[in-house]
């Protein structure tokens, strides 16, 4: 009997010392055989960028041999955020880690994070373009690192609109202009070309209103020195005028639905790609695949401004690299060193081009390697004057937002309800209130001591 | 030795008769030693934590800041999102272990006769067992598609209108339904085809001689026989379709409009993207007694049918 007992707690033992070993084992720091110091960096990139970012690194581990950066893939933003937040102030915490423009208030609050303008020199700062920089700039620091950056542009199918015999759209169109040219494809075509298309996407929301001056919080979108944002601006004059573009489209025949999400994207892609939409609002990455795949003339433009309301301009999309401050002192040097070659124009032009995201350095732009590209393809062009042009104020900084995967929720579900026929004011107001209602929850839970 | 023994004392006796129980539970818990710690680590310890969670205001990093009773219960069950989420989700249920339990009998009762080519469809009908959740989404979305998808080709050469699959408030809920039935029916198809075989062939026989319509076998043989498998294949059905989620993020996000918003999906939403760990163990809590409360019910209410041999 008892050595039954005995061999049962000699076996169940060897398990817990198997388990304690193998979560150790997974510990160890991984030494370096040849005296260079790991970097490890998180990023969320998939697909071509993916590859891009991946040359990009071998470029910098083979220019130098004092540091190895190793990449690694932690699952879309929403995913990798949620593993850095649990070890933000841990030692399992990376280097460096890359997260999305609207969760730049989250990470602050981590206080894990060493500001670039503590990190690098002036000279690389400075490098960086204003109207991006300013989005990541908070208590006039640059937080982190700007690096895939981009903004939403129209697309449309240019080469099906010379051929209907309808007038191109100018390079800053109208909702009137779009609303036309649409309802004209439609039209002109029987229905076979649907004529637009307007993605669920609270990202186009907010770039939409912007584009009309149309702060989304309150304080200077949450930006006002020693203050934080505490009611969101969804129900607005601006939101109206951008759901009734919605509305009259749908009345006109000329608007398709494509829901949110992922796969509302491709599909919309997909469709355009195979002439059945004439034209659509997707981010400028986009231009590159678009341009490569579309067998007609692709027009593209500015995101339209509401009529007898000037364009302001929108704020950046895309995400930055954060540097982790606990580390030690040879690892924030290595990191401090990769991002200054990530930032210098060569890089941002090479991932410019290899991606279509914007360059982050304003001497990217004047680099033959852009100047020619723009030139044989002046669509490339286009986002890169549209953030230029954009007005500099606290919108088109960008929210300085906790709650934004929330608003943006709220901000799809109204577009999605308004397509299925639901009253404009009433869903603006009803979503105004579920943000502001997750806002204060936040606040209540997040600035106690205030 | 013999003679030691009948000179025992009777205290003598319960005092080994003690050790005896006490060895015999070391024993016990030696064998269950395993899954008792598996199942605290990763079962309990994290029931626990949840109903903690759900008493309090939780910050951006998930750590729970203030104590707030009940607080995060009375908001939801008053959060028109989330009550949406619960209606929503009990007629997803419903017709996923409805339809699931109904076409796999019908389709099994189909390829239940032993002629030839029968073993393709068998074959046929329990393929769906392999498909994972990825891959049977994005076949459905060939079909879903928006204007290039093959349901608006079939439709638009009929001369009809197109079906708003995934952007339409109710057919967004159907083409979800669709999706977890055909990838359930694979496994219920088997399952229920197994049974059928168990059927002792000489009631069909005796009932043959006396004339009986096939209605009546079925009604009288088939179903009580297969009943405990059919109760078996709808209670899991049931349980799996509170758990859906792939199909509802890759098809729809929970959209248009909060109509495909299962609650699983909102629980996923509020702990990795709102980062509002607090309402999201609350979410979890009233689901966990959710599915407790129906499957009881299910028990209570069917089980009596069921006929156990």
């Amino acid at each position: 009997m008892m050595k039954k007992i005995a061999t049962i707690i000699i076996v169940s033992l060897t398990f817990l010392v198997a388990i304690v070993l193998g979560v150790a084992h997974g510990k160890t720091p991984t030494a370096s055989a040849n005296q260079r110091t790991t970097i490890v960096f998180w990023h969320s990139m998939g697909g071509k960028p993916a590859a891009a970012l991946k040359q990009l690194v071998a470029q910098y581990n083979a220019s130098q041999d004092k540091y190895t950066v190793v990449p690694e893939y932690q699952g879309a933003y929403t995913e990798s955020l949620p593993k850095y937040l649990n070890v933000a102030n841990s030692s399992a915490a990376p280097a460096l880690v890359q997260a999305q423009e609207i969760a730049t208030s989250t990470m602050l609050s981590t206080q894990s994070t060493i500001p670039m303008s503590q990190l690098l020199s002036n000279q690389t700062t400075d490098q960086i373009e204003d109207n991006i920089a300013r989005y990541y700039t908070v208590n006039q620091q640059l937080q982190a690192m700007p690096f895939n950056t981009s903004t939403p542009v129209l697309y449309y199918n240019k080469g099906l609109v010379e051929q209907l015999g309808l007038t191109p759209l100018p390079e800053d169109p109208s909702y009137s202009d779009v609303l036309q040219l649409a309802k004209a494809m439609t039209a002109k075509t029987g229905g076979k070309t649907k004529g637009m298309t307007i993605e669920a996407y609270g990202w186009l929301f907010e770039e939409l209103t912007a584009n009309q001056n149309q702060l989304l919080a309150n304080h200077d979108n949450g930006r006002a020195p020693g203050e934080y944002a505490t009611k969101i601006n969804i129900d607005t004059p601006a939101a109206k005028r951008l759901m009734q573009l919605m509305t009259q489209a749908i009345q006109d025949k000329s608007f398709v639905n494509y829901g949110s999400g992922d796969i509302a994207e491709a599909n919309q892609q997909t469709a355009f790609l195979a002439g059945k939409l004439g034209l659509f609002m997707q981010s400028s990455a986009s231009t590159g695949d678009l341009q490569a795949n579309a067998k007609f003339k692709l027009g593209v433009t500015y995101l339209p401004h509401a009529d007898g309301i000037p364009r302001n301009g929108l704020a950046l999309g895309g995400a930055a690299l954060w540097a982790n401050k606990h580390q030690p002192a040879n690892v924030k040097q290595g990191v401090a060193d990769f991002l200054k070659f990530m930032a210098s124009a060569e890089s941002q032009a090479q991932w410019r081009l290899a991606t279509g995201y914007l360059a982050v350095n304003k001497n990217a732009k004047n680099l033959p390697q852009i100047t020619s590209a723009v030139a044989k393809d002046p669509n490339l062009g286009v986002a890169t004057q549209q953030l230029a042009t954009s007005q500099k104020n606290p919108v088109t900084a960008g929210p300085l937002v906790p709650i934004m995967p929330i608003a943006r929720t709220n901000m799809e579900t109204v577009m999605q309800a308004i397509a299925n026929g639901a009253p404009i004011d009433q869903s603006l107001k009803v979503a105004q209130d579920t943000t502001n209602q997750a806002l204060a929850a936040y606040n209540a839970a997040n600035h106690l001591k205030k | 030795m013999a003679q030691n023994t009948s000179a025992i004392q009777p205290h003598q006796l319960t005092s080994q008769r003690g050790r005896q129980v006490i060895t015999a539970h070391l024993t016990a818990l030696g064998f269950l030693m395993p899954s008792l710690i598996f199942l605290g680590v990763f079962v309990f310890y994290p029931l626990v934590k949840t109903v903690y969670y759900s008493f309090f205001l939780t910050n951006a990093l998930g750590q729970p800041v203030k104590f707030i009773g009940l607080a995060n219960y009375a908001t939801l069950l008053h959060d028109p999102v989330f009550l949406k989420s619960l209606w929503v989700t009990l007629i997803f249920v419903a017709a996923v272990t409805s339809l699931t339990t109904i076409c796999a009998l019908y389709l099994a009762n189909l390829a239940r006769k032993h002629l030839r080519g029968t073993v393709i469809f068998r074959t046929l009908f329990a393929s769906t067992m392999g498909v994972s959740v990825s891959v049977a989404s994005v076949l459905w979305l060939f079909f879903f598609q928006p204007t290039t998808g093959v349901s608006d080709m079939i439709l638009n050469f009929f001369h009809l209108p197109p079906i708003h699959w995934l952007t339409g408030n109710v057919w967004a809920l159907v083409a979800v339904i669709l999706t977890v039935v055909w990838m359930n029916l694979g496994f219920a198809f088997l399952a229920i085809s197994g049974a059928l075989e168990n059927v002792p062939t000489h009631l069909y026989e005796t009932a043959e001689i006396e004339g009986v319509t096939p209605w009546l076998k079925f009604r009288f043989i088939t179903l009580p026989h297969i009943s405990p498998t059919l109760f078996f294949v709808a209670t899991v059905t049931m349980i799996n379709a509170f758990q859906t989620f792939g199909q509802v993020d890759l098809l729809t996000k929970g959209g248009p409009n909060n109509h495909t918003n299962l609650i699983v999906y909102q629980i996923y939403r509020d702990a990795f993207v709102n980062l509002n760990v607090g309402k999201a163990s609350t979410e979890s809590m009233l689901l966990a007694i959710l599915i407790a409360l129906v499957t009881f019910a299910q028990f209570k209410l069917t089980e009596k049918r069921v006929m156990y041999q």
